[in-house]
């Protein structure tokens, strides 16, 4: 094989062709440092970006923001057309010590022209409010670290609201934060809000609102996403411990969950009509969750290495046109223009954004993962596929209630009155029912203790026991989705994946950001340039 | 023969030390504000004495029983110490060797040094520190050319030499069956022999717990005729490639691959030789997997042998892909629990360590130093993503074992 031999070097692709056409890289809209530095080992963080569009008469509403290494950039963002000179950002930050930026977010809400609210997660674990467009003053959050020590994972403002924003971090807890309530320098002391076998709600104890306004604790280790539905009323996870779950953000209920084959889960996301999650990991395979079912439905098996990104593309995300059964053709776009012309045409971008769910169900799905393996890949699945598809043996998935499953554990009896944050005492201790308040303090690291290790051990049961079942079946009894493309695109690891209407936008762990003009788009002044050097 | 291995399970605090400065520190210009700590990085180095590892572990953590001592390195015997190391935690084996120890007192082998060793480290009334594996090591160079020196060794040679050596052993002290065994140290990928029927020495412990079958199955693209061949392994040795996973590895071992040209497959039905297809699959899964990564490649141009720093992630949690069809509980779930490192350029220089999961903790074992590490530091060991030449920690043999359910 080919691949074998110095995997690095070999070509990276520069165009791809699937059914509705060519996609091809615009070179001219590279985004980066202004200086390419020679590789640098501090580029352990993902790069990630955010976009955001303000009405700001410059001719250019959309603003491309991103983080590589200690820096933090924003630049007018000018999608296929030529990239923003790089050397003129419309800001720059450089964060020096040992804390360096790893994600962030734009409040869509409130962005004006006079100012936007972009959140930005650290490695040890802080969050700053800061504003690229206004310059307003920015602000920390837990700057002393006594909410939470561990890396800033993801965060998010909490949709349609103007001040909340949820922070998940490497140690399994998501924090609520409300940006208005003043930042308090004392540390947190929590009670349960709501509990559940394998995650837990919290609340501060204190007299006036603070910060956090709510932890959630969600497994075991770290929680490397979530992402809210598009009706805003659902969260879903992807964690470590191989679980992606699905709560009822209000009320705090599980919805659902399902299993990773094996290992963590590092992304989640939703399809914009909500009725399918799709979640990436470290067993290499993309996995499709059925909302409604409240099971595993498919999966596919494209990367050679863990996928760090999910993404559905609300653009190709369509009504399948009768007999268009044609597949992609795999490589360049050589041959086979009139079918290219005729698919296209009938494939223009028709939004489904339906954001409530209730719409009529789209017919098929399009949705991107990219990898550690520097590959992007694009897939197609329809509902027709899922539904029709009957596992080739006799033998079907046992519905397991997993909570019968794994109750009895040691420690069982003694979990109703485990508190994730061990401040509470045993009630079932036959000696002291009454509570002992003065001696919170000396024994609390236990009950946490025995919480954690309980947790443990429920997840691991539960791991063990998620084979064969819904939340994980067996290989062959699930509908197996095979790439529409699998492409390497880069040099270095792909940290970000995301679709905008005339273009696709990746980004690695080198810094560079790249822009895909979407078949037709391709912007006249790069067209020369591009179509010169077609390989 | 399933020894029960987690009777109690220690969970670490979430919370990670504080160290260094942690303070967000913006500017906007270069100005230098304030001096800039460096960022910690994994493993840590920072000297921690025996008592730091209770303190780091925590002395209401540590788990009874448990002892954590470092190796002494006597001049390039890293990549001893390392595989002893990761054996130590492989509980299957450390049980069945400390079983061993318990036995009679025979004589003096590399296994009863073994023995020896392990249970010097598990009787030590304090909980860490370290320990000079002097006979060991004096046996070793004694009983074998190879080792009799001062030059790094593949670490992987290591491990297949003493695995085959005790299950050599193991079965010459067998009272009943005489004579009849010839176990083969040194073959290539602890391959054992092959599945010559009635002179297949009964199995050992040591292949209860590291032995599993690959069947080999050739397709003659001339008479179609298809051909199984079972084998039996120690570990698997699979190739590397940048930016990719275990799983990736695992699956390319397995891939079809066509035999033509010189390679020509001879067909006992149609009594020449032809063009073939042959593929491997794992029919029968260990309880320990162990995996070998071929990172050292012979580089003709160089006349030696280079080093592969390539990324290879691997999970903590492992179901294998690459099954036959046939194959027993084909999706059984694994868990690393050791992964010996290597640090450098080449097999015969650089340096070996190993990080052991061990009640739910992960500690690393550099010879006579022993630390706590978090998880998060294993990403540390996959090796470089791009091809620019840095000398790379990267992991070179995995341990997974099978969870009992
Ligand atoms: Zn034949």
């Amino acid at each position: 094989m080919a691949a074998s031999e110095g995997g690095g070097r070999e070509e990276v692709k520069q165009q791809f062709t699937t059914r509705e056409g060519g996609y091809t890289l615009m070179r001219l809209s590279e985004y980066s440092r202004p200086t390419r530095l020679t590789y640098n080992s501090q580029n352990h963080l993902p790069v990630k970006v955010s976009f955001i569009s303000i009405n700001d008469n410059t001719g250019c509403n959309d603003k491309i923001f991103f983080n590589v290494g200690r820096e933090l950039y924003f630049y007018p963002y000018k999608g296929v057309r030529k990239a923003a000179d790089l050397t003129k950002p419309s800001d720059k930050r450089t964060y020096k010590g040992s804390t360096l930026p790893t994600c962030h977010d734009f409040n869509q809400l409130t962005a004006s022209p006079k100012g936007v609210s972009l959140i930005v997660g650290f490695s040890a674990g802080q969050v700053q409010l800061i504003d690229p467009v206004g310059r307003e003053n920015s602000k920390i959050f837990n700057e002393e670290r006594q909410i939470e020590k561990s890396k800033v994972t993801t965060l998010r403002w909490v949709p349609g609201t103007e001040h909340m924003f949820l922070v998940a971090h490497v140690s399994g807890s998501m924090y609520q934060y409300n940006e208005e309530l003043e930042p308090v320098a004392t540390a947190p002391f929590y009670q349960v809000l709501k509990q559940g076998e394998d995650y837990a709600v919290l609340t501060c104890k204190s007299k006036v609102p603070r910060n956090p306004v709510q932890r959630w604790v969600i497994g075991e280790g770290a929680l490397y996403e979530f992402a809210f539905s598009n009706d805003t009323k659902y969260i879903a996870t992807a964690s470590h411990d191989g679980f992606m779950r699905v709560f009822h953000y209000d009320t705090m209920e599980k919805y659902g969950s399902m299993k990773s084959y094996f290992g963590g889960l590092l992304c989640v996301c939703w399809s914009p009509d909500d009725r399918y999650i799709v979640v990436g990991g470290e067993d290499d395979f993309v996995t499709v969750w059925s909302f409604h079912e409240k099971r595993v439905v498919a999966r596919g098996r494209g990367h050679n290495s863990w996928v760090n990104v999910v993404s559905f593309d609300p653009y190709t995300t369509d009504v399948l046109p009768p007999n268009m059964d044609v597949y992609a053709s795999d490589d360049d776009i050589t041959h086979d223009s009139n079918h290219r012309d005729r698919s296209f045409s009938s494939y223009s971008r028709t939004s489904v954004h339906s954001g409530t769910g209730d719409g009529p169900p789209a017919l098929s799905y399009r949705f991107g993962s990219v990898g550690q393996d520097t590959q992007l890949c694009l897939w197609d699945f329809s509902e027709d596929q899922i539904l029709n598809f009957q596992p080739n043996r006799t033998r079907t998935s046992t519905q397991l209630s997993q909570s019968a499953q794994c109750n009895n554990v040691p420690h069982g009896k003694e979990a109703s009155s485990l508190h994730p944050d061990g401040t509470q005492t045993l009630s079932n201790r036959p000696t002291d029912k009454s509570k002992e308040k003065s001696k919170k303090d000396s024994i609390s690291r236990t009950p946490r203790q025995q919480y954690l290790s309980k947790i443990h051990e429920t997840i691991m049961c539960m791991g063990s026991k998620a084979i064969g079942t819904t939340l994980c079946p067996k290989l062959d009894d699930v509908f197996r989705l095979e790439p529409l493309i699998t492409k390497k695109i880069a040099y270095d690891r792909l940290t970000t994946l995301i679709f905008r209407e005339e273009c696709i936008v990746t980004g690695c762990q080198e810094g560079i950001i790249n822009t895909w003009a979407r078949p037709g788009k391709v912007g006249m002044s790069q067209h020369a340039a591009a179509s010169g050097t077609v390989v | 023969m399933q020894s029960s291995a987690s009777a109690v399970v220690y969970t670490v605090p979430q919370d990670s030390f504080t160290r260094g400065s942690h303070q967000i520190m913006t500017c906007m210009s270069s100005e230098p504000k304030v001096q800039s700590k460096t960022c910690f990085s994994f493993p840590f180095k920072m000297g921690v004495g025996s008592s730091g590892l209770v303190n780091d572990i925590g002395p209401e953590h540590f788990p009874p029983n448990e002892r954590y001592f470092g190796l002494v390195n006597f001049g390039n015997t890293c990549y001893c110490n390392s595989v002893l190391q990761a054996l130590y935690f492989c509980k299957p084996f450390r049980e069945k060797i400390l079983g061993y120890k318990s036995q009679p007192k025979k004589k003096e082998t590399l296994l009863s040094c073994l023995a020896d060793l392990f249970n010097h480290i598990n009787t030590q009334k304090k909980k860490t520190g370290v320990i000079a594996p002097k006979k060991f090591v004096a046996k070793l160079k004694k009983e074998n050319d190879l080792f009799d020196n001062y030059l790094q060794q593949d670490a992987h040679e290591f491990l297949i030499y003493l695995l085959n050596t005790v299950a050599d052993l193991l079965q010459a002290e067998k009272p009943t069956d005489k004579g009849t065994l010839k176990g083969k140290p040194g073959t290539p990928n602890g391959k054992l022999n092959g599945n010559n029927n009635e002179s297949k020495p009964e199995p050992t412990w040591v292949h209860d717990i590291f032995q599993g079958t690959l069947t080999n199955e050739t397709r003659c693209l001339c008479c179609e005729g298809v051909s199984t061949r079972d084998e039996d392994f120690l570990d698997l040795s699979v190739d590397v490639e940048q930016n990719t996973s275990i799983t990736h590895c695992l699956r390319e071992f397995s891939n079809t691959e066509t035999l033509s040209h010189e390679y020509k497959y001879y067909c006992e039905n149609c009594c020449s030789k032809q063009e073939a297809q042959k593929r491997m699959q794992v029919k029968k899964l260990p309880q320990i997997l162990a995996l070998h990564l071929k990172r050292f490649k012979y580089a003709e141009q160089y006349h030696r042998y280079t080093k592969l720093s390539y990324r290879v992630v691997f999970p903590l949690e492992l179901r294998l892909l690459n099954t036959s069809d046939g194959a027993e509980s084909s999706d059984k779930l694994y868990d690393l629990v050791a992964v010996v490192v290597h640090s450098g350029s080449g097999p015969n220089r650089g340096h070996y360590i190993t990080i052991v999961k061990s009640h739910g903790f992960w500690l690393l074992f550099d010879d006579d130093i022993v630390e706590k590490i978090e998880v998060s530091a294993i990403e540390d060991f996959y090796g470089t993503a791009t091809d620019v030449q840095r000398s790379s920690e990267s992991g070179y043999i995995l341990f997974y074992q099978t969870r009992d359910v």
